[in-house]
């Protein structure tokens, strides 16, 4: 098996060659209309939020765009406050995003390395919290955050976030960590190294591709977010992005460019990470399920 | 009850013992402890404390001019916070129940805000109705609507508007129409108009379903008076009785008239069309003016819906607006301040110039004779009827309202199937009187 | 503490394969790993499995937010056999499940092996499919609202290729309106699919299909019966953000019909939160949450079982 896979990279190129180059055309002529008919949507957003109010009331939604206006845009940012929540967003996202996968890790280490008895037991209970419908928890997490006086704070938002996505996160590491050959962590434990040395130095270095996954998974999730936002937070200036927009929606119900050019300030976070990530995003995930 | 209440209280208490050692173990080194402290409150003190004054008004023009009010407030430093009407509706409950609740809040007289009050939730603001208060001056049917069963007085008014069939008095000219007099008259100009290839009425029942009451709520004010209605949204009386089969039969005439798009549209959206001078008519609330282009408002006119049994006495829908103030508030005596001010004359002038809404005072000392002609013509029509109603939520509850907008826009959609429908839904009603 | 450890080394070895069992040889858990394990799981204890709790014993109460909550038994569980809502809920969340897990699970594993081998303009095409995972469910939501407007892009395209009829108020029509979510759901999702299929594809050992065709096997039994059985653990993944991303479904159906036309579009979850925020039967509405739990949790357990044993 592992040595088949040494000569892999040889026999992709190979495969590759051999394919039937002359279907190319039939290969083109159906992806190219099928990509266009997925970039639509987006590009007529785009087009909505760059148009004019007074293009779009005269002209209507569907029309092809006879103006350029950037008034969506500064309508936006100045009374949807749109920047201030892509801030708060931010903050919740970046903090919720480490300390998630931080504690994730150290479940999963626990769970694939040491014999902690009923392990398979306790993964699956974690993730099954995790697949639990967000909205039975809504009422009871409300109380809570009130109860210990973090209700309307961003602590609170993060927190949420941290206990709602740890299951899954902790699964995927697990069957990363579990990938990992056990002569690597066995030759530090001769060493003398405790476990923390270990789950430091070795296993967290070695699980970055699956970290870098998850956080990019994580980011899109987390950043995405409505409904948590909508239960722990009360305060406008405190409002992420998504509750943000709706709220902007709520003020602007026919100014479409203005809520179009939200939707772009509030999308474009998500692409420019996607894309940094793009090349070890998935693969970091799999590599635990794929043994 | 209240021991059903207690152990509640400290089943959540309890988790949240755990969840505070679980939650600040967990974040080690991000500081989260201290974000934790600080958002808990209650350490303002007295009346000095600064208060925060929740807001639904989200739309620009009335967000600016309650920003204005505000600003000239010279009581405790203010922060106004605001939140889209359908998620501040949504977390009213939490805001009211919240350990340190915001002070003060926009919303609704009538049955909404009384249903707090039972609850003890709202404060006491009797003393603002009395001596010199700011509201003392008030007409005795805001007294009656902002007071609770037990006598004490829990909303303040700050302005209120008016129902009425909108429509462009240039476009009305240029069709060599007239506003009708009669309920006949009145299906029969919606008949010339579609002659014509002109849309009679317009109505945005998409995301505002709601919308779909205000026929509905004339029309039973109309043919069986506003008694009957009031007791039918009380519960006193069934939505497949042989009164609202009536109602839905004169509803079943008008939806030829309506404009059919209008199932895709807010009531914002169905202004377009009006503006256009696609559609000929709107039954709506003054308020849809903020959604009409500023050089188009003034030919804007109105007409009240025409009367069909005259033996009835004359009402019309007058839903009011105002603040209460949550009775958990850490600053009652500057929540009663802020609430003064905003009932004041001055205010309320501010309020309803900038507000783009035709809005009219509660209070009888803001000067009314520079409003424009057509805001004059809504205060006629409210002096002229016997009775006032709120609107079909106000007057029952927003659960009640969501069993309307279920039966009333299939009802649009479906007519024949009245039956059925008007059966359904008075078993959903039912289900909500039960509670 | 390390010295059980050291005891071991020479006969995991030959079995490194099998880290687990391998891994119980370190019999004494050290209190640390203990520590390691306990804090994650006392924070989701308190956010996640606390709060559940808590909406259990709601469900078995009269509730409005407000005041003291009323015991009631079953009834709110006896009150959804007489709830039409309820039953459409139902059926609406079944087929969201199916028509929403099984599109885009096939259209994302169609494109992945379509845009698996590398050539020109394979990757725009796979960017493109991919960009509108990076839009909010309630953009997404907002986008498709303003494509399906009555003089919105969809009739217009309609109407410019001649098909008039079709048109229609896609959100405002009682047979349409859930399959006019649908779309706009699949659409963002499909992307996402398709991302993890071709990860899972770059594992696939291509010897094993080039030996297949060796054999004469044809391009379907190939992909069936050699490459698609490797794929198990990627199924295992998509699977579980499949059903995660079923049951967040809220957000875009809030945004786009908020359950409407009457109720014809409405899911469980949808429903759960209108009975929960609007109407504020914060009882009724906690017993419909347990009915999706126990919907969900039903066969995802199933499912992950399975799963977990046959590695």
């Amino acid at each position: 098996m592992t040595t088949e896979t040494a000569v892999d990279p040889g026999t992709v190129r190979r495969s590759a060659n051999v394919g039937p180059r002359r279907r190319g055309w039939v290969f083109h002529a159906c992806m190219a209309p099928l990509t266009l008919l997925w970039v639509a949507p987006m590009v007529f957003v785009l087009a909505v939020a760059f148009r004019s109010f007074d293009d779009i009331a005269a002209r209507g939604l569907g029309a092809l765009p006879a103006s350029f206006s950037l008034d969506g845009f500064s309508t936006a940012l100045s009374e949807g406050a749109i920047g201030r929540a892509l801030a708060n967003s931010a903050v919740v996202t970046v903090i919720g995003v480490v300390a998630t996968l931080f504690l994730a890790s150290l479940a999963a280490f626990a769970l694939s390395r040491h014999a902690i008895p009923f392990s398979r037991t306790i993964l699956l209970t974690m993730l099954a919290g995790n697949l639990l419908p967000p909205q039975i928890l809504l009422i009871p997490v409300s109380s809570i955050t009130q109860s210990l006086g973090i209700y309307d704070s961003l602590f609170a938002l993060i927190v949420v976030q941290v206990g709602f996505g740890l299951g899954f996160y902790t699964f995927v590491l697990h069957g990363f960590m579990r990938s990992i050959p056990n002569e690597v962590l066995e030759a530090a434990v001769v060493d003398g190294a405790g476990s923390a040395r270990i789950y430091a130095r070795i296993v967290l270095p070695l699980c970055r591709p699956a970290l870098a996954a998850l956080a990019a998974l994580a980011t899109t999730w987390i950043f995405n977010d409505l409904i948590w936002a909508l239960t722990v937070l009360r305060t406008e200036t405190k409002f992420p992005i998504t509750v943000a927009l709706l709220n902007l929606q709520g003020g602007f119900v026919s100014n479409w460019n203005v809520v179009a050019s939200g939707a772009v300030l509030a999308a474009i976070p998500t692409a420019v990470v996607f894309f940094a990530f793009q090349k070890h995003f998935v693969s970091g995930l799999l590599v635990g399920a794929n043994k | 009850m209240s021991t059903t209440d207690l152990s509640r209280r400290r089943f959540l208490a309890g988790s949240a013992a755990i969840g505070l050692s679980g939650a600040l173990g967990g974040c080690v080194g991000s500081g989260g402890s201290n974000d934790g402290g600080g958002g808990g409150g209650g350490e303002s003190a007295g009346s000095s404390g600064p208060l925060t004054l929740q807001s639904s008004a989200a739309d620009p023009q009335p967000k600016a001019a309650l920003k204005a009010v505000v600003d000239t407030f010279d009581g405790p430093e203010t922060t106004i916070n605001t939140v889209a009407v359908e998620n501040f509706r949504a977390q009213l409950p939490t805001y009211l129940t919240s350990e340190n609740p915001p002070d003060v809040l926009t919303w609704y007289a009538g049955s909404v805000a009384r249903d707090y009050a039972s609850e003890g939730l709202l404060l006491d603001v009797s003393e603002l109705w009395e001596g010199d208060g700011a509201c003392a001056g008030f007409s005795d049917a805001l007294r009656e609507l902002s007071t609770t069963e037990d006598g004490t007085q829990i909303f303040v008014p700050t302005h209120y508007y008016w129902w009425g069939v909108f429509h462009r008095r240039s476009a009305f000219d240029q069709w060599g129409i007239q506003a009708p007099e009669t309920w006949d008259d009145f299906l029969a100009l919606c008949e010339t108009l579609l002659g014509q290839g002109i849309t009679p009425l317009t109505m945005g029942t998409g995301s505002t379903p709601w919308m779909s009451s205000g026929w509905f709520d004339y029309l039973n004010l109309r043919i069986n008076g506003p008694e009957f209605h009031l007791a039918l949204l009380s519960g006193e009386h069934s939505f497949d009785s042989a009164e609202v089969r009536a109602v839905m039969d004169e509803y079943a005439k008008l939806i030829p008239f309506i404009d059919p798009n209008g199932r895709s549209y807010s009531w914002q959206e169905a202004v377009t069309p009006l503006v256009q001078n696609k559609a000929a008519m709107y039954l709506v609330g003054a308020f849809f003016t903020e959604s009409v282009p500023s050089d188009v408002v003034d030919d804007i006119d109105f007409f009240r819906v025409p009367i069909i049994d005259d033996s009835l006495p004359l009402a019309e829908e007058a839903p009011t607006d105002g603040y209460f103030a949550a009775s958990r508030t850490d600053n009652p005596a500057g929540a009663k301040e802020l609430m003064s001010h905003l009932a004041a004359p001055e205010s309320q002038e501010v309020y309803v110039a900038k507000a783009g809404g035709a809005f009219l005072p509660t209070s009888t000392d803001v000067d009314t004779s520079g409003f424009s002609p057509m805001i004059q013509k809504g205060i006629t029509l409210l002096e002229e009827s016997d009775q006032l109603t709120q609107f079909f939520n106000r007057d029952s509850s927003d659960e009640l309202q969501t069993t309307a907008d279920t039966a009333l826009t299939r009802f649009l959609d479906q007519p024949d199937q009245v039956d059925d429908i008007l059966a359904q839904w008075q078993q959903a009603a039912e289900q909500v009187f039960q509670g | 503490m390390s010295s059980t450890q050291v005891a071991t080394p020479e006969t995991s070895s030959h079995d490194g394969r099998q880290p687990v069992r391998a891994g119980r040889r370190w019999r004494r858990v050290p209190p640390l790993v203990w520590v390691f394990l306990l804090v994650p799981l006392a924070v989701e204890l308190a956010w996640v499995f606390w709060p559940a709790l808590n909406s259990f014993s709601l469900s078995l109460t009269k509730w409005n937010g407000v005041g003291a909550a009323e015991p009631v038994g079953l009834d709110n569980y006896r009150r959804m056999f007489d709830d039409p809502i309820v039953r459409t809920a139902v059926t609406n969340t079944v087929i969201w499940i199916v028509v929403f897990g099984g599109l885009s699970v096939l259209i994302g594993l169609g494109l992945a092996v379509a845009l698996n081998r590398p050539r020109r303009g394979v990757g725009l095409y796979r960017s493109a499919i991919y960009l509108p995972m990076v839009f909010a469910l309630a953009v997404t939501g907002l986008f498709w609202r303003v494509l399906y407007q009555p003089g919105g892009t969809v009739n217009s395209a309609l109407e410019n290729i001649g098909l008039d009829g079709v048109a229609r108020q896609w959100l405002a029509d009682p047979d349409t309106a859930l399959y006019a979510v649908l779309v706009a759901a699949i659409w963002r999702q499909v992307g996402y699919i398709m991302v993890l299929y071709l990860a899972g594809l770059k594992g696939c050992d291509p010897s094993l299909e080039e030996a297949a065709a060796v054999d004469g096997a044809s391009a379907w039994q190939r992909f069936r019966y050699v490459v698609f059985p490797q794929l198990r653990g990627v199924n295992t993944v998509v699977f579980a953000i499949t059903v995660i991303d079923s049951l967040r479904t809220f957000d875009i159906v809030w945004a786009m019909t908020r359950g409407g036309p009457y109720n014809s579009s409405q899911l469980l979850s949808t429903y759960m939160f209108e009975q929960g925020f609007t109407a504020l039967n914060l009882g009724y509405s906690s017993a419909l949450a347990v009915v999706i739990f126990v919907l969900a949790i039903g066969f995802i357990i199933t499912y992950l079982v399975r799963a977990t044993r046959e590695d």
